[in-house]
């Protein structure tokens, strides 16, 4: 009696809500260092229900909450940019604010930003944008327009005498180049959510952007950590930044102020650059607590502004002066800006148009081709999802299917003899089935489970059954040419050149090496025996991440290498900018796999070889074989047999080398280098998770490889018979 | 055709010695045996007349032509292997025409050659099959095929027949002589069978422990072996050794031998049989004589092994020596008699060097 009444009180402890208990406000973020000292101190004056404030890794942040808010785990309200609203409203991550936003003291752009029509989603803290620093060191005044930067080249010397470059900033980032292209009037991307980057005035921003970097009034292949290290070191006169370069420049020698960015002389409009409204949401659950929503109304309120401010955080708020200083500035600069479009398909539209960017920065494409390329990718990835259609036929056929299948096992249990031999069997069957068990769950299940998945469309709510359309639309490359980007059969000749250039090589150098390490008289066998082995057992991944920092055009050891090749060979050589191009991209994606697959095949073909009898190499010796033609005449087609499944094998896994791709060249340059199997990675995680399309291409990478060892298979056996007759 | 004429060949794997200053001569034509006991190096030889090997010192000569440092494909040399070592993807044709194509021999010419080799080995039916598809004595036929087509100037055969069994054994032998005396061909073959040997040879070149014990016409070997070793080693049922004592008696030479005294053929061995020498007497079984009671030797008989044509008595002479004795099938010894037996043709050795006391020819 007293179990049960122990048992039932755990029961309703455990069934009572959590949150009914103890009632804390639970509040994520990803703040650091200075922006985690100013929640603090915000949070220091909140006088109500305990605030248990956890803080997260920036990367899994998104991951974190689309994980745990819709089983109830998630946080009452969390602080994000409103660029994800569009993403978290489409998984319900978001309620609106109600009367947490107070009205009329937000500065226009930052309501933009978090409402949709008359709902706001969102309350605003704080603006993030960029603005134009000036080192005052160098310069006194700013240039009346971004085309005077170029009349500066040349004409400002630091006190050591290097040369300064005018302005730093990252050339080929469609971030920046947004805040040129809104001074010719145009957007990234239109309110209707097409693709922005086209048109005159999108070829005449990128070529402005193109003729600062010619005339050396811009550096070129600039990142963030470039522009950081050139304006702090003084080697910039003018950077367009935004808080966080103030940041690192703290401990330095260097006087600057913020100005508003020049405008462009071509339209006498000014640059304006992308929003981010750092804001607090609500989860649906959260938004129905009064004291959730009066925290945001602390968070948000002008005492909090202040300290934020403190920290160098512009508010984005109306009616709170900021402190005189880089914050006033970045504030101001905030009040043009625009909104960062908060729809989903902004997520895709970055990476067409730095794409298009790049190439048009390297002068590989005309301007007007490379846009038109990005609209076309963007369009691809945002095409409607097809039209569902009713799995009745499908049902029917694995209906048919299963009726026959049903009729044939009663027809072999019917046989005579057969009750009786499963009786004898029936060890076995012990035997195999927890390995029968392990290959269905492992393997078998997943396969079906993704072929599933490839008939279907769209997530979520909108996934609905679509026969093959997934299919019929790879092989049809969308509607466009064959053999455009993209496009699944350029991918697929892409993939078996990777292939056969690869087994090409492994057999090639696993052959040599183990011919050499046969040779009995070798010494210190073991030693190299295991040395070539090490290329293999180190993870692939760990060996393409170093690969690819070998490969890198400033820092990297093969440049490095290059270079003293220079130095001491006299070679006129110049620094090789590797993934740059498709030839360079796809030789250091060969040579890392190389690498990594070469000790197999020596493996292999080192046990295959001392299965080939001394005594008839000794017999072709003495038949008047030179070592080359003993080589090739005997020892080869004997390991061959053996050699063919490690061919197979390595072909198939080279196949769907995916580690190597992602990692060394990423598809670089434009996804000229990705496989099928990367391909298929991007459409499923980067391309607004279409898991029905990733799955298709898995499938048919799969039936392609089945194909091909089924002929290879029976082309081996249909020989042996031959020979065998 | 060549010749061969080896000279002081000294050969050592690591620090053993396996070949010491062997010397030897073998004429155009003729067919010469290597025959010794396992680790004696006779297959280090044939190796090292191949080319598969090479010589630490020595020369080895073809036809006159110093080849000591030539690659095997340079010797003009064909070899058959004791596995037949055929080429495992290649049909029997392929296999026996693989030498010439490899020579660039006009198709026309592999094509008759092949067809020559194979209808003097009878392979024509095996033509299109791969080795793996014949049987032990097929294979065999094809590694001589092979060696055949090449016509080379010499032959070297190493233990071809060990692999067979007894019957093919045998019938395969007189096939190998055969086409040896077909071809003109001068051929060296290596064999630890001391029956091969007596068969097959022109010469015999005995070897024990790397060094040629004796050389010679095979009824030379068998009839005048040069030490105990060779006596000991060629003829079968084994010679049988006792120890003795050269001794003057009643003015003959006498050895005693176990408290048994036999008279000595001083004609053959005069020169060495000072009285009080210490030797080793020989006797084959077959050189044994059924004597009268009291006139031989006796041997109590403890197992007799009866072939059919003829027995081999086994005892122990005087008790105390292991001996074997040929008689006649018919001759009704059963365990348990003892014999009577004379040695009217013995040998005598040297106790300490083996060497025979036989005064040498002229």
């Amino acid at each position: 009696m007293k179990r049960a009444l122990v048992t039932a009180l755990f029961a309703l402890l455990a069934l009572l809500p959590r949150r009914a208990l103890a009632a804390p406000i639970h509040l994520w973020h990803a703040y650091r260092d200075d922006e985690l000292a100013a929640l603090v101190a915000i949070l220091a004056q909140w006088k109500g229900e305990p605030v248990d404030a956890v803080s997260l890794p920036y990367d899994a942040y998104n991951a974190k909450l689309a994980a745990a808010i819709p089983l109830g785990d998630g946080p009452d309200l969390f602080i994000a940019e409103h660029k994800y609203l569009g993403d978290f409203r489409y998984r319900k991550l978001v309620a609106p604010v109600g009367d947490a936003l107070e009205p009329g003291v937000f500065s226009a752009p930052a309501l933009a930003a978090v409402r949709d029509g008359e709902v706001a989603w969102a309350v605003p803290l704080s603006n993030k944008c960029v603005a134009l620093y000036v080192n005052t060191d160098l310069v006194s005044r700013v240039p009346g327009d971004l085309e005077g930067m170029v009349d500066l080249v040349g004409t400002i010397r630091s006190p050591s005498g290097a040369a300064v470059v005018p302005l730093a900033f990252e050339t080929r980032n469609a971030y920046y180049v947004a805040a040129i292209f809104s001074a010719f009037g145009g957007a990234l991307l239109d309110d209707q959510d097409r693709f922005g980057l086209v048109g005159p005035a999108a070829v005449r921003a990128i070529e402005l952007d193109r003729w600062l970097i010619e005339k050396h009034a811009a550096p070129e292949d600039a990142d963030g950590a470039l522009v950081t290290n050139l304006f702090g070191s003084g080697q910039a006169a003018f950077a367009i930044s935004g808080p966080w370069l103030a940041a690192s420049l703290g401990g330095k020698n260097l006087h600057y102020r913020v100005e508003q960015l020049p405008i462009v002389r071509a339209t006498g409009l000014p640059m304006r650059p992308l929003l981010g409204v750092e804001s607090v949401m609500f989860s649906p659950t959260g938004a129905a607590r009064a004291e959730v929503r009066a925290l945001a109304r602390l968070l948000a309120s002008p005492e909090a502004a202040l300290i934020r401010a403190r920290y160098g955080t512009p508010s984005a708020r109306s009616d709170v002066v900021m402190p005189a200083g880089d914050v006033r500035a970045f504030a101001e600069q905030a009040l043009t800006a625009i909104p960062m479009p908060s729809s989903r398909a902004m997520s895709a539209a970055w990476d067409p148009a730095n794409r298009a960017i790049r190439k048009v920065l390297r002068r590989d494409v005309d301007t007007e081709v490379a846009l038109a390329e990005a609209k076309h990718r963007y369009d691809d990835v945002r095409r409607p999802l097809p039209e569902g259609t009713s799995p009745l036929p499908a049902l029917l056929l694995l209906g048919i299917l299963g009726l026959w299948g049903a009729f044939r096992w009663t027809q072999i249990v019917r046989a005579p003899g057969f009750g009786a031999e499963l009786r004898r069997s029936a060890p076995a069957y012990a035997y195999v089935t927890h390995a029968v068990i392990a290959v269905g769950v492992l393997v078998i299940v997943p396969l079906v489970l993704g072929a599933a998945t490839s008939l279907t469309a769209g997530n979520g709510d909108e996934r609905r059954y679509v026969g093959l359309a997934n299919f019929v639309s790879i092989l049809t490359a969308r509607g466009g040419p064959l053999l455009t980007t993209g496009s699944f059969y350029l991918v697929l000749l892409v993939t078996v050149f990777w292939t056969v250039c690869n087994v090409a090589f492994h057999v090639g150098i696993g052959l040599a090496l183990a011919l050499v390490l046969s040779r009995p008289t070798l010494r210190l066998r073991a030693v190299y025996r295991v040395l070539l082995i090490i290329p293999w057992a180190v993870p692939s991944y760990v060996t393409a991440l170093a690969w690819k920092g070998m490969f890198h055009r400033q820092f990297g050891a093969v440049t490095a290498l290059l270079y003293w090749l220079d130095r001491t060979l006299g070679l006129d050589l110049q620094p090789i900018d590797w993934f740059a191009r498709f030839s360079t991209a796809f030789a250091a994606n060969l040579a890392t796999n190389v690498w990594l697959g070469f000790p197999f095949m020596m493996v292999v073909t080192l046990g295959a070889l001392t299965a080939v009898p001394e005594d008839v190499l000794e017999a072709a010796k003495v038949d008047g074989a030179t070592r080359w033609q003993r080589l090739r005449l005997v020892t080869l087609p004997m390991i061959r047999p053996t050699l063919m499944p490690a061919v197979t094998l390595g072909a198939i896994w080279t196949f769907n080398m995916f580690n190597v791709v992602f990692l060394v060249s990423g598809g670089d340059p434009d996804g000229t280098t990705d496989i099928l199997v990367s391909e298929a990675y991007r459409w499923a995680f980067t391309r607004e998770n279409q898991y029905g399309y990733a799955a298709a291409y898995a499938v048919l990478i799969f039936l392609m490889l089945f194909g091909v060892t089924r002929l290879g298979a029976r082309t081996a056996r249909l020989r042996a018979q031959a020979e065998a007759t | 055709m060549a010749s061969v004429d080896v000279q002081n060949l000294n050969k050592q794997f690591g620090q053993t010695p396996v070949l010491k200053g062997v010397s030897l001569a073998i004429p155009d034509g003729s067919f010469a045996v290597l025959v010794g006991p396992s680790g004696c190096g006779k297959s280090t030889l044939l190796r090292l007349l191949a080319g598969l090997e090479q010589a630490d010192s020595g020369t080895i000569r073809f036809g006159g032509r110093d080849v000591t440092r030539l690659e095997p494909r340079d010797r003009d040399i064909a070899m058959v292997f004791q596995s037949y070592a055929l080429y495992p993807h290649l049909t029997v044709r392929e296999n026996l025409a693989f030498g010439l194509r490899l020579r660039k021999a006009p198709a026309a010419e592999i094509d008759a050659r092949v067809h020559e080799a194979s209808e003097m080995l009878g392979l024509g039916p095996l033509l299109e099959r791969l080795p793996r598809m014949l049987s032990g004595g097929q294979r065999q036929r094809v590694a001589m095929g092979r060696a055949i087509v090449r016509r080379p100037g010499l032959f070297l055969f190493d233990e071809p027949l060990s692999n067979l069994d007894a019957a093919l054994r045998s019938e395969v032998r007189v096939e190998i002589r055969k086409l040896h005396d077909r071809l003109g061909a001068t051929s060296v073959y290596v064999t630890h069978d001391q029956v091969e040997a007596m068969t097959l040879a022109d010469v015999i070149f005995v070897l024990n422990k790397g060094v040629v014990e004796q050389a010679g016409v095979p009824l030379e070997i068998y009839g005048r072996p040069a030490t105990r070793f060779v006596a000991g080693f060629m003829g079968m049922p084994a010679m049988n050794f006792f120890d003795g004592v050269v001794e003057r008696l009643g003015g003959r030479a006498v050895v005693t031998a176990g408290g048994v005294t036999t008279p000595i053929d001083e004609a053959r061995f005069g020169d060495a049989l000072e009285p009080g020498r210490n030797v080793t007497v020989g006797v084959r079984p077959h050189d044994v004589r059924l004597v009268a009671e009291g006139a031989g030797v006796p041997l109590p008989v403890t197992i007799v092994e009866a072939l059919g044509m003829e027995s081999f008595a086994h005892g122990s002479l005087g008790g105390s020596a292991p001996f074997v004795a040929r008689v006649e099938a018919d001759a009704e010894v059963k365990k348990g008699d003892t014999l009577h037996v004379a040695f009217p043709t013995m040998h005598l050795f040297d106790r300490l060097t083996g060497a025979s006391l036989r005064t040498p020819q002229p």
